[in-house]
C-alpha cells in the first residue's frame, strides 16, 4: 500500500495499469514518459522488462514525481502487467501492493470477451492477494477508439462497468496520447480522495 | 493484506544506523530496506551511483518471483538471492513480512561476508519493525488542504514545442 515516508517527506503510491494482451497498457506509460510536463529530474526512466517482440514479459515500469503537497513530495509508481494469459502468476505479483488500478480495454468488438475475461482475471487476483476491487480506487479506459471495428462505449460501459457504484471511464488513443492524461489524473484525484478519507495512512 | 507499520522519524534513523554499520562492516557499496510492493523506504551508501527507485521495484519484483519459485518446488522460501557481477553483485535477503534488504557490493569482496552481516542487519531491521507496529499510531498526514478537484495540476501534457527559426 502506499507509503507516506515523514523522514524523506515523500508519498509513494503505486498505481497498476491491467487489462487484455495488445489493449494498449503499454502505450499508455510510453506517452505518460514522452509526453508530461515535470520539473528536470522528476521523470524517471521507463524501464520495459518485455521479450524480443515488445510483448511485455513481466512488467513496464515509470516513477514520476509530482506537485508537491504541503511539503511532501508525491512520487508515482506507475505499472504495467503482461496482458497474455499466461502470464498470471507474474500479474498476481505486480499487483502487490496495489493502490490504484487503471483498466485498459481494447475497443475492438472482437476483443471484448477478452476483456471480459480479463476484469475476471483482475477481480481472481486480486482476491488471491486478499483485496477487494470495490475497495481499490480504480477507472476504465476504452482505447483504440481510431480504429474502425469499435463497439459502442454504451456497450463498453454495459460489459464492463454495470455495477451498483459506476467507475469514471474514458475513451482513448493512446498512441496518439488522446485521453491518456485524462485517465491517469482522475485515478490520481481518486487516490488522493480515498487517502484523505483514510483515518490512518500508512507511513514510513 | 499485510502493509508496513507506521514509522517515525526516529525509526527511520534506526534503520539507517542499522545500514551504516552494516555497509561499513560488509564493505558495501550501498544497501537499501525496500518494501514488498516495490518501495524505497530507506537507504545508506553511494546513492548517486545507481537509480534506487529502478533496482528497489525491479529486485522486490526478482524477489518475489523467486518466492513463487519456491512454492514450486516444494520450499516454503527462499530466503535470499545472490546475482554475481563483473563490477557489482547483488544481495537480496528477507527481513520480515513487508521488507527486504537489498545490497549492492563490489563484485571483488566475497559475498561471504556480506551474507553473515546481512542476516544480524535483517534482525535489527526486523526488530525496529516490531516496535514500530506495537506502537500506537496517532499521527496523520494533514491532506486536507489539498484540492482534489484539481488534479490536472498532477500531470500536464507538455505543450508542443515551437520549431526552430531558422537564422537569417
Amino acid at each position: 500500500m502506499a507509503i507516506i515516508n515523514q523522514a524523506t517527506r515523500e508519498l509513494q503510491v503505486k498505481i497498476v495499469y491491467y487489462g487484455p494482451a495488445m489493449g494498449g497498457k503499454t502505450t499508455n506509460l510510453v506517452q505518460v514518459h514522452d509526453h508530461v510536463q515535470t520539473a528536470a529530474g522528476n521523470k524517471g526512466k521507463l524501464v520495459s522488462l518485455a521479450t524480443s517482440s515488445d510483448r511485455t514479459l513481466f512488467f513496464d515500469f515509470l516513477p514520476i514525481e509530482a506537485m508537491t503537497i504541503r511539503g511532501f513530495k508525491t512520487k508515482f509508481q506507475l505499472y504495467t502487467v503482461p496482458g497474455q494469459v499466461i502470464y498470471n502468476t507474474t500479474r498476481q505479483l505486480v499487483l502487490r501492493g496495489v493502490d490504484g488500478i487503471v483498466f485498459v480495454a481494447d475497443s475492438q468488438f472482437e476483443k471484448m470477451p477478452e476483456n471480459v475475461e480479463s476484469f475476471q482475471n483482475l477481480i481472481d487476483n486480486l482476491h488471491s492477494l486478499k483485496l477487494n476491487l470495490h475497495e481499490i480506487p480504480y477507472v476504465l479506459q476504452y482505447n483504440k477508439r481510431d480504429l474502425p471495428n469499435v463497439a459502442p462505449t454504451e456497450y463498453m460501459e454495459f460489459l464492463l462497468n454495470n455495477r451498483e457504484v459506476q467507475v469514471p471511464s474514458f475513451t482513448a488513443t493512446a498512441h496518439r496520447c488522446e485521453g491518456v492524461f485524462e485517465t491517469l489524473n482522475m485515478i490520481t484525484r481518486l487516490l488522493l480522495h480515498k487517502f484523505i478519507n483514510q483515518s490512518v495512512p500508512q507511513y514510513a | 493484506m499485510a502493509t508496513l507499520p507506521q514509522l517515525t522519524e526516529e525509526d527511520i534513523q534506526k534503520l539507517g544506523e542499522t545500514l551504516r554499520e552494516f555497509n561499513a562492516s560488509a564493505d558495501a557499496s550501498v544497501s537499501l530496506i525496500i518494501d514488498k510492493a516495490g518501495f524505497l523506504i530507506t537507504h545508506h551508501g553511494e546513492a548517486e551511483e545507481f537509480d534506487l527507485t529502478t533496482i528497489a521495484a525491479l529486485a522486490s519484483g526478482a524477489f518475489m518471483a523467486n518466492q513463487t519459485i519456491a512454492g514450486l518446488v516444494s520450499e516454503t522460501t527462499f530466503n535470499s538471492t545472490y546475482q554475481q557481477g563483473e563490477n557489482y553483485s547483488l544481495f537480496v535477503i528477507n527481513a520480515d513480512e513487508h521488507c527486504m534488504l537489498v545490497v549492492i557490493f563490489k563484485s571483488q569482496s566475497g559475498v561471504g561476508v556480506v551474507k553473515y552481516y546481512a542476516t544480524t542487519a535483517v534482525k535489527r531491521i526486523a526488530r525496529q519493525l516490531k516496535i514500530a507496529r506495537k506502537r500506537a499510531p496517532n499521527e496523520g498526514l494533514d491532506l486536507s488542504m489539498l484540492n482534489v478537484a484539481d488534479t490536472q495540476y498532477f500531470f500536464r501534457k507538455k505543450e508542443k514545442e515551437p520549431g526552430n527559426k531558422k537564422a537569417p
